[in-house]
């Protein structure tokens, strides 16, 4: 097998590899900024100098040779290279910043170099804190500067389109973003304008940056010049915890990371998946943090004498149980939701199932045109495809308006039917509806009895995206009955670990009155009779692996361990595009 | 060191022809023959390969300043698939001192067309460009002219002279970059991109414009082709330096009485050359000279005893041959305010791709300017040394160390110069 040394050491490798990717992989490193995986190397940055060489293999014997000493005769490169375009090649010697001086003289005289036309406004940039500037100047940037005249002066707050905002003094030119919309987007809005030391990457002339994944351009900007004009000045990033999830906009189950403060979700970023969405992120799954701040229904609402009234979590539970030992079985409609998780949905079948109701149904929430055959599908639910390996009776428009119309007592999971025009409020006229919600919405403001739920952010569970492959989410918020300190599986934020309930940084507001739906469904079942005692998404997912056999083999630590596992769904009823 | 015989040379790539480039009177004094003798020949050439070889076997050191052996860069191109393959002829022509393929354009087009196609005959070439800068405009309509006038003779296009060889020629005109004459962003910008150099490997042979395989000549150097083949490689490697063989241009500017570009054998010395162009202007004396472009390190007048216009000779002293584009300075050249014009061409040109240039070219100059005003100090010029071992060797390109040179051997040979000029402020306080 080829054979290459880094830093002394000697390391096997087979196929094509660069050897910065190589020598990351391995768990060490070498600085660098306008590299990324996903993209052409263009080795414009030449931070990621490393001393190259070849020992010489006799042509004779293909042996090694060997000079007096009996050490391998080592050809040297004749100049330092860039790792980021070198490619792994058998017999191949690298020596970086760790054991080389002139190597680490040259990433020291680049990083002088990058820095000064760079403004140092660390204190004021967004990016300070995840900044690989920062970072790399930190562990092997010059002490201080020799630069004593005047720094070249480029525009600022440049809004290069509705998402995005440049510093072009910021920018070092690494032509990242220009990259991304050149190989990724592939909507070639972003160019280099101007030459030298006054470049700056800009859009065409009277041109918006108004690229559907531009905000992907502000991630992988390796400074703050690309910045969210959404996210900036919002937060400092050391302030804030940092949670793995699943974008619930989409069918496509983008793996996104939530990014929490004080339990409010402030921006979503994308997290690498290379068999679902890479690094990227479409730039409407990122405006989806307002849903799990803004609009929520805190504590259960009654409809009493036509008025919404706040109503108690037992009285909600005692009105609902009510409500179903009332009606006729048969008159009862359970509306299960492709925008709800497995274990909600799993939840709610099994109480149907063991009052021996009719199987719950849903239908599909299709938006035609919304999938760009990239990171967007038509499937704007996150979860058609788990409703439908859990067996529920999928439903088209009419056939939904068919069955309301039976029915007396409708209940409805977190699906918003009244907005999206699948039903319209008339239809819902006497009848009980009770719907579970996470948001204020047309359909909760009809229903007789609203029970507010958790939402992705709030919850541990699954969702199964268009291609049958099941993710999921990480609890991000804490609700008025969760706990950062107990729960070990939610992160902490610096102000989270060190704040108290006295500081002035918790905002208990922020806490959202409501439970997840499968301890609406225990109290429910206590309150019926029924003997459901369902502990968490954990367990409840372990439950769903042994009793349906679509999910055999899935559980939550093996979805940790592989990033999502793919189910076998059936191809004609996969809505991806 | 043998002398060259360089008073009795008769010019052949500039020969004094009146209207020479009209085609009628080219081709009445002897052009297009060696295109003629290599396609139809075929007893005397008995393919591609060996024209290849002779041209190979004639030495001839690229004209655009790395005097990389034509023949044998033809000889890289991996063999046709087929497909199409390109020759880019580098008529951009901008660094500061050079400007000879002008003269080619001006007075004998199709000297170089001639050449061209017969390049593009060896490596069995589809297309070929000619990418002249912007400036040229006016000698950018004439190679115009030049080329319909061959592709009506029927020199250019299908099946050219009755042979099975097929070849179309295009100008392309630059637009004002210097980066542009580095022959991968010459490739960007002919491919309508931002002329950004690119990183080597792969080399244009295997992926060059478009990814397929292309070479790239300087004019001049495809010039020199259509003489190896009419007089033979033999008589081209027996001009003029031996090492370094062929007729020159030598682009002469500066303080002499004549300047102009003349064509004479390489390894002129360099004393005798000025003579050419006239001698010094108003008997001033000689303080330096930039042998090659402005990137080539520049020489005091006291290092040129003995050395001739070709590398082996110009490495001895520590200099470079370049585009012989030389630049001549006399006793009143303010050697700081040389220098801090050539950086500010550098700092001007750099096309801001890799960090050490796009940074350096431009301190490089603000620390000269800050000297040029008098407001330096002699810690300075060590900044400016040091600067240029950052960015040597450090870039993909080689602008960075073009930039590089001038700054670290202007400094050298010339440091009493800069000190007293760094000093002077200090003085004037005290």
């Amino acid at each position: 097998m080829p054979e290459i040394f880094i830093d002394g050491h000697r390391y096997e490798f087979e196929g094509e590899h660069k050897v910065l990717q190589f020598i990351q992989d391995l768990g060490k490193e070498v600085p660098f900024f306008c590299y990324h995986p996903s993209m052409t190397a263009p080795a414009n940055c030449r931070q990621c100098m490393v001393k190259a060489g070849q020992y010489m293999k006799s042509r004779e014997t293909g042996e090694y040779e060997v000079d007096e000493n009996g050490d391998r005769v080592i050809r040297w490169f004749p100049k330092l290279q860039t790792s980021c375009n070198l490619m792994a090649a058998d017999g191949m010697v690298i020596l970086t910043q760790e054991t080389d001086e002139q190597v680490k003289r040259a990433q020291k005289d680049n990083l002088e170099l990058i820095l000064i036309n760079h403004p140092l406004d660390c204190p004021i940039c967004d990016q300070a804190g995840e900044c690989p500037l920062q970072i790399q100047t930190y562990k092997y940037g010059p002490e201080g500067s020799r630069f004593e005249v005047k720094k070249v002066h480029k525009p600022k707050r440049i809004q290069l389109g509705p998402r995005v905002v440049l510093d072009a003094e910021r920018c070092i030119n690494c032509t990242r973003c220009t990259r991304f919309t050149q190989e990724i987007s592939k909507t070639h809005q972003l160019t280099i304008t101007s030459r030298g030391d006054k470049n700056y990457p800009t859009t065409a002339p009277g041109r918006e940056f108004d690229d559907p994944y531009s905000l992907n351009t502000v991630d992988i900007c390796p400074v703050g010049a690309l910045t969210s004009a959404d996210f900036r000045f919002k937060a400092r990033v050391w302030e804030m915890n940092q949670t793995p999830s699943i974008d619930i906009t989409n069918g496509k189950g983008t793996n996104i990371d939530l990014w929490t403060r004080d339990n409010l979700i402030l921006r979503v970023t994308p997290r690498f998946n290379a068999d679902v969405n890479d690094h990227w992120m479409p730039d409407a799954g990122r405006e989806a943090y307002k849903i799990f701040n803004e609009n929520r229904i805190s504590r259960p609402q009654q409809k009493l004498d036509g008025e919404k009234v706040l109503s108690s979590w037992n009285n909600a539970i005692a009105t609902l149980s009510e409500q179903i030992e009332d009606t006729d079985n048969t008159k009862i409609l359970v509306i299960a939701s492709p925008h709800a998780s497995v274990e909600e949905n799993y939840a709610l079948n099994k109480y149907t199932n063991l009052l021996g109701l009719n199987t719950p149904v849903f239908t599909p929430h299709i938006e035609e045109g919304t999938g760009d055959g990239f990171l967007l599908s038509d499937d704007v639910a996150p979860n058609t495809n788990g409703c439908r390996l859990l067996g529920f009776k999928e439903l088209n428009k009419s056939g939904i308006c068919k069955e309301i119309q039976k029915a007396e007592l409708v209940l409805i999971l977190n699906d918003n039917l009244v907005d999206r025009s699948v039903i319209t409020a008339d239809q819902l006229k006497n009848k009980f509806v009770a719907v579970f919600a996470t948001n204020n919405s047309e359909t909760s403001e009809v229903a007789d009895l609203v029970i507010p739920i958790t939402t992705a952010a709030e919850h541990a569970a699954s969702y199964v995206n268009v291609d049958g492959r099941i993710q999921r989410t990480y609890r991000a918020k804490e609700t008025k009955y969760t706990n950062r300190r107990i729960d070990l599986e939610m992160s902490e934020g610096r102000l989270d670990r060190y704040g108290t309930n006295f500081d002035n940084w918790v905002t208990e507001d922020n806490k959202i009155d409501c439970m997840p739906m499968w301890e609406i469904v225990n109290n429910l079942a206590d309150a019926t009779g029924i003997d459901i005692n369902f502990r968490g998404g954990r367990e409840i997912m372990d439950e769903i692996a042994s009793s349906v056999s679509n999910f055999s083999g899935v559980s939550f630590a093996a979805m940790d361990e592989h990033a999502g596992i793919q189910l076998s769904i059936k191809k004609e009823t996969s809505t991806s595009k | 060191m043998s002398t060259v015989d360089w008073k009795n040379y008769t010019p052949v790539l500039l020969p004094d022809i009146k209207d020479l480039h009209k085609i009628d009177v080219y081709t009445k004094n002897g052009g297009y023959k060696a295109l003629k003798s290599v396609l139809t020949d075929k007893k005397k050439w008995e393919g591609p390969k060996a024209v290849i070889e002779e041209v190979k076997k004639a030495n001839i050191r690229g004209r655009g300043g790395a005097g990389f052996n034509a023949g044998l860069k033809w000889s890289f191109m991996p063999p046709a698939d087929g497909g199409p393959r390109y020759l880019a002829c580098n008529g951009d022509e901008s660094e500061p001192g050079t400007f000879k393929d002008r003269k080619i354009f001006e007075y004998n087009p199709h000297v170089f067309i001639e050449g061209a196609l017969i390049a593009a005959y060896a490596m069995e070439i589809t297309t070929i460009y000619v990418y002249i800068r912007g400036e040229y405009k006016t000698y950018i309509d004439m190679m115009e002219k030049a080329i319909s006038d061959a592709y009506d003779k029927g020199y250019i296009g299908k099946n050219i002279l009755g042979s099975t060889f097929s070849v179309d020629f295009y100008v392309h005109s630059g637009a004002g970059a210097y980066i542009c004459g580095e022959e991968t962003s010459m490739l960007e910008s002919l491919e309508g991109k931002r002329g950004y150099p690119r990183v080597k490997p792969p080399f244009p042979a295997q992926k060059g414009l478009w990814g397929r395989p292309t070479t790239i000549n300087n004019i001049e150097t495809l010039s020199h082709v259509t003489g190896v083949i009419n007089n033979g490689a033999d008589w081209f490697s027996s001009i003029g330096a031996p090492t370094h063989p062929g007729p020159v241009l030598y682009g002469i500017s500066g303080h002499v009485n004549n300047p102009g570009v003349y064509e004479l054998p390489s390894g002129v010395p360099i004393l005798d050359l000025i003579e050419v162009a006239g001698g010094m202007r108003n008997g001033k004396i000689l303080k330096a000279i930039i042998p090659g472009g402005s990137s080539t390190p520049v020489l005091r007048a006291d290092q040129l005893d003995g050395i001739t216009m070709d590398s082996d000779s110009l490495r001895t002293v520590g200099s470079m041959l370049g585009t012989a584009g030389m630049v001549v300075m006399d006793e009143d050249t303010d050697m700081v305010d040389v220098l801090w014009r050539i950086a500010h061409f550098y700092h001007h040109e750099s096309c801001g791709q890799c960090t050490p240039c796009r940074e350096g070219t431009g301190w490089l100059e603000k620390i000269l300017l800050k000297i040029k005003n008098g407001d330096g100090e002699v810690r300075d010029l060590d900044l400016l040394l040091d600067l240029t071992t950052q960015m040597e060797g450090r870039t993909i390109c080689a602008l960075a160390d073009a930039a590089a040179w001038p700054v670290r051997f202007t400094i050298n040979r010339f440091r009493d110069e800069f000190e007293a000029r760094c000093k002077k402020k200090s003085h004037a306080v005290a």
